[in-house]
């Protein structure tokens, strides 16, 4: 799908200490109704370290690196209020033009993982970005995220990166 | 002064998100349409306090994507469905009557011309034409000729952003189009020329999800992804409402995005008042509103906290008999929701 690269030398960066929590393992391909059991809620309730379990290991589009590795996403950019989750990602750079797809590939992760409950918003660090409000504004509309995840030639592309996602962390 | 909504039925059926429900204006229908493609009608009977809810069809429309939004002809004998797939659905009674259980539904007309995907669809109040809006950033109005044909009579590229949803004044034939851009427009006819926009109306900071004339045509609510509802008059003292709009009130009270409001003729609790405006969103919440005269103030009057455990994605008021007001909700937990007011 990318014809062009982005950011052809990412600065790489060690994955943090390995997640202390490694229940349930993958959730990724789980169906709503697994992750929605009354049991599981109660045995994990969702708190920050696991929703960055969930998302340190999705691969970049654009190279064989996780999020985590190439600094776009790190713990502290996870808060988890309530049931209200937000996640914070900073691009490699300003004129990215995988910002779209990593969002995406954000929201589709946590879509299928959280129960239902969860409200998920998504921004980037500020200045990290040419588009910053744009694309925060399009990611965080439902109906935009809905009708993208019907299209296949997206769907492909963010399965790809969501494939390494259930390593959360692990090499 | 305080009102409740109470339960009545809570209707299973859809595999996945419902994005509206809407009341048959004519018979004892409602439907609601889902990401999963499908179109579910049920029939309901009210005794008294109770309402009971059968499934009278299910239409497999046969869209390639999900069906966004539905809206009933005023005659109560067709719907049509507004998909991610770029088309529009006309659905019509194979025999007998739209509120008979056994009836079979069938595709009278599938109507073609937006670019991506359909946001909303709606037929004014005679009945005569269709609008409807998308992510191409237009809104088309149809004319509704004999045998489900639909001509395209305009296409108004007034916004800059997806346009979400479309809405006919009840009396004059006069259209609202609410859009990602922040802003609403109003439309009507030339009769010497084009359809056209008269009025741009700013106030919200986010994406507009929904707006609805008052039943009485005099006022505008509007409802965002900034948690605000906002109503909006005429400008005109002489209560012409061609011609500029203004701001004359606004109120919040969900957490997040309001994606749906619904405006009731009548108000048990306040006769005076202009009407009883419902509120769904992000939060799972619905809220009641009472209207003050002169559309300057608005009065919560109740809300039911996790009135689902999901996004609520539409509100619709439909009026019963014996002087009922019943709400269907419906929401991405993939259920619909009747409620009874209660005063």
């Amino acid at each position: 799908m990318a014809t062009q690269t982005y950011n052809a030398n990412p600065t790489l960066f060690a994955p943090s200490s390995q997640s202390f929590r490694k229940n349930n393992a993958d959730t990724l391909w789980l169906k709503h109704s697994d992750t929605d059991s009354e049991e599981d809620e109660d045995e994990s309730p969702i708190d920050a370290q696991e929703v960055f379990d969930l998302l340190r290991s999705i691969n970049d589009p654009e190279h064989p690196l996780t999020l985590e590795e190439l600094k776009v996403l790190s713990r502290d950019q996870v808060t988890v209020e309530g049931n209200h989750v937000t996640v914070e990602f900073t691009p490699t750079t300003p004129a990215c033009g995988m910002a779209n797809v990593i969002g995406l590939a954000i929201m589709v992760r946590l879509y299928r993982s959280l129960p239902q409950r969860y409200k998920v918003r998504i921004g980037m660090t500020p200045g990290s970005h040419q588009h910053v409000a744009q694309v925060t504004k399009q990611l965080n509309d439902k109906e935009r995220v809905a009708a993208a995840m019907e299209v296949d030639a997206i769907m492909e592309s963010i399965n790809n990166c969501l494939s390494t996602a259930g390593r959360r962390g692990e090499k | 002064m305080t009102c409740s909504l109470q339960l009545v039925a809570t209707v299973i059926g859809h595999d996945q998100r419902v994005w509206q429900a809407k009341w048959n204006p004519a018979a004892k229908l409602l439907a609601s349409c889902s990401a999963d493609r499908s179109v579910r009608l049920y029939h309901y009977t009210q005794k008294e306090n109770a309402i009971t809810v059968d499934l009278a069809a299910v239409i497999e429309t046969g869209h390639r994507r999900s069906v966004r939004s539905i809206a009933w002809a005023p005659s109560g004998k067709s719907l049509a469905t507004a998909s991610f797939d770029s088309t529009i659905g006309i659905w019509e009674p194979v025999n007998g009557s739209a509120g008979s259980a056994s009836t079979e539904w069938e595709c009278s007309s599938t109507i073609e011309g937006h670019e991506n995907e359909c946001k909303c669809v709606s037929y004014s109040t005679t009945g005569t034409l269709l609008a409807t809006c998308g992510r191409d950033k237009s809104v088309w109005i149809w004319e509704v000729q004999p045998d489900s044909e639909y001509e395209c009579i305009s296409v108004l590229m007034e916004h800059t952003q997806d346009v979400k949803c479309v809405a006919w004044h009840p009396t004059a034939e006069v259209l609202v189009s609410a859009s990602y851009d922040n802003t609403l427009k109003l439309y009507m006819d030339d009769p010497a020329d084009d359809w056209y926009c008269f009025a741009t109306l700013k106030g919200h900071a986010s994406t507009v999800w929904c707006a609805t004339f008052s039943p009485c045509g005099k006022f505008l609510a509007s409802c965002s992804d900034d948690g605000n509802i906002i109503v909006w008059r005429p400008t005109n003292d002489d209560d012409s409402i061609v011609g500029d709009w203004k701001e004359v009130c606004r109120f919040a009270g969900h957490t997040g995005p309001i994606f749906s409001i619904s405006w009731a003729e009548r108000n048990p609790m306040d006769k005076d008042a202009v009407g009883l405006l419902a509120s769904g969103g992000a939060d799972g919440s619905i809220y009641l509103w009472v209207v003050k005269p002169g559309g300057t103030t608005a009065e919560k009057v109740a809300c039911i906290e996790n009135a689902h455990e999901a996004d609520i994605n539409s509100v619709d008021w439909s009026e019963g008999e014996g002087g009922g007001l019943y709400l269907a909700s419906a929401s991405d937990d993939g259920l619909v929701k009747v409620w009874q007011l209660q005063c």
